[in-house]
């Protein structure tokens, strides 16, 4: 290395010093000035980690909802009971008629014997048909549309179906099933409102708090300036303290949903158990978690940087 | 160096502050700035450190012509000259020794040397020993030198101070200006604003007097009586 390449890395490196030197120093200044009032620090991070939490829980439920519908599939199959004087070859010539159909991709017929069994299989159904003397049950016909086969036209068949005089009830499971994804939609666009506006609440928070923070020290900043401090070297501890800030208030927001993921686990288990696993109950990812401790601390770094931008701009250099 | 050429110094509410001023102070040179309140004294400080612009006129500090000055460029100029105040403006929440180093966190200058050249300065000052006191702890005189040991903490070329002797009884006055006559023998530029006219008599430094903006008379070293 020449004298000339070696002198020029020097000089980064020793800049690279220099704001390093000057970033922790400003940070210890953050943690000075947050330890030095401990109960308004205290409380500035409860508020805003109940702001983060509330939508964290939220998006806990809905994930978990969503993970219920998930979970019960998203088959758009109809089930079409049949009258109680329907005997297996009228089930078998009606379902071998809707295999004819360009709209039905299969048809399965389901013996009152079946039904039975599968009732009986259920948690606390036993008992009740064994005391139950002839079986009471339907043929039931489990029609699957064709794949591709549309919300409108899975209507069509039912209705279609609806009119057959052997039938006696047509159940569009397709039909709820899209009430429940409609349900998940708005409760995720509510999820993602609700986010957004406690994630601006959180900002104002600490927007205002660091702003009170930088009113009590203005003559400290005036001092700063005028023995040469730059405007980024003296805005820098109060955005360490805005992401300090967010990045305790996003601990405090992850601790709580993580409290109530515990609290809600053993009753959920109970649940679980009543439905013979074909539920469950999730908590959050740890890179869900990670990612809100992530935004916390850029919410409060915003808030921050919204309020030494503005005292910075109103004083003159 | 110092060079003022035709500078003239209007604020906007329409008070005419300093007119016309040309004067050049030279490099290890001290001068005093006097008159009467008003006459334009801490304005010319100011136009120093680039707190304010002239409207008229050129000033030249270490060769920089302030005109051309960029604004992001001001923090570098007042690293290079060290203020004294008249009110001390120490950050009473910090400790002596962390008002000393804070022109030097600004500079990055690292932790050891940070701490070296403030135990130089506190002692430079007749304070070694009391870095770690606040200086709600100190006398008025004290407070002062503290003022001083920050301002020269940074070694810079250029010294200014407004008044620095402004609320102290005259014996803690001659203290502080033996402690500037000390900086000029290390080299120093030091220009100071001040209206004690015997103290500046006793100093025997160049003096430029203002009267309502305008200089009315620069008196050298030697003719000072």
């Amino acid at each position: 290395m020449n004298a000339r390449a070696s002198m020029a890395s020097e000089v980064r490196h020793s800049r690279f010093g220099m704001w390093r030197r000057q970033h922790a120093w400003c940070l210890r200044d953050s943690l000075r000035q947050l330890a030095r009032r401990p109960l308004g620090t205290a409380l500035t991070i409860a508020v805003m980690g109940l702001a983060l939490a509330l939508p964290l829980a939220f998006y806990l439920l809905l994930a978990n909802v969503q993970h219920l519908a998930g979970a019960l599939g998203d088959s758009q199959a109809i089930s079409v009971f049949l009258k109680s004087g329907q005997g297996a070859e009228q089930a078998a010539t009606l379902a071998q008629g809707l295999r004819g159909r360009p709209d039905v991709g299969s048809v399965a017929v389901r013996t009152p014997q079946q039904g039975l069994a599968e009732l009986a299989a259920i948690q606390g159904f036993g008992d009740a048909i064994q005391s139950v003397p002839d079986n009471p049950l339907p043929f039931v016909l489990l029609v699957d549309p064709s794949p591709g086969t549309d919300r409108a036209q899975v209507e069509s068949l039912v209705k279609d179906v609806r009119a057959m005089p052997q039938v006696d009830l047509v159940q569009d499971n397709g039909q709820w099933r899209a009430r429940l994804d409609a349900l998940v939609e708005l409760g995720r666009r509510i999820a993602v409102l609700l986010a957004v506006l406690l994630g601006a609440a959180a900002v104002l928070v600490i927007g205002n708090t660091v702003r009170l923070d930088i009113r009590g020290r203005a003559e400290e900043i005036a001092v700063q300036r005028l023995i040469g401090a730059s405007a980024t070297f003296v805005r820098r501890p109060y955005l360490y303290e805005g992401a300090l800030y967010g990045l305790a208030a996003g601990i405090l927001a992850v601790g709580l949903v993580l409290a109530l993921e515990a609290v809600l686990a053993a009753p959920v288990r109970d649940l679980v158990a009543s439905y013979a696993g074909r539920l469950h109950f999730g908590g959050l990812s740890w890179g869900t978690l990670v990612a809100t401790l992530g935004i916390a601390l850029v919410l409060g770094w915003l808030g921050a940087w919204i309020a030494s931008s503005r005292h910075l701009a109103r004083t003159t250099a | 160096m110092i060079r003022f050429d035709s500078v003239s110094k209007r604020y906007p509410e329409g008070r005419e502050a300093l007119i016309d001023l040309t004067f050049v102070v030279e490099p290890g040179e001290m001068l005093f700035v006097t008159g009467h309140s008003g006459a334009g004294k801490t304005t010319l400080l100011k136009l120093i450190a680039a707190i304010e612009r002239p409207n008229h006129g050129t000033i030249e500090v270490h060769g920089r012509n302030l005109a051309r000055l960029r604004r992001r460029d001001i923090p570098r100029l007042r690293r290079d000259i060290g203020m004294v105040f008249q009110d001390h403006r120490l950050l009473m929440d910090r400790s002596v020794a962390d008002n000393i180093a804070l022109p030097l966190v600004i500079a990055g200058i690292p932790r050891d040397e940070r701490a070296r050249r403030v135990r130089g300065a506190l002692e430079k000052v007749g304070l070694a020993g009391r870095g770690k006191d606040t200086p709600a702890a100190l006398s008025a005189g004290e407070k002062q030198r503290v003022g001083i040991a920050r301002a020269i903490a940074g070694r810079p070329s250029l010294i200014i101070a407004d008044e620095p002797t402004g609320n102290l009884d005259p014996q803690l006055s001659e203290e502080i200006m033996q402690l500037f006559t000390a900086l000029k023998a290390t080299g120093s530029t030091i220009v100071i604003a001040s209206h004690d006219l015997p103290l500046l008599k006793r100093m025997k430094q160049r003096v430029i007097v203002l009267d309502h903006g305008h200089l009315i008379d620069d008196v050298a070293a030697r003719e000072v009586a």
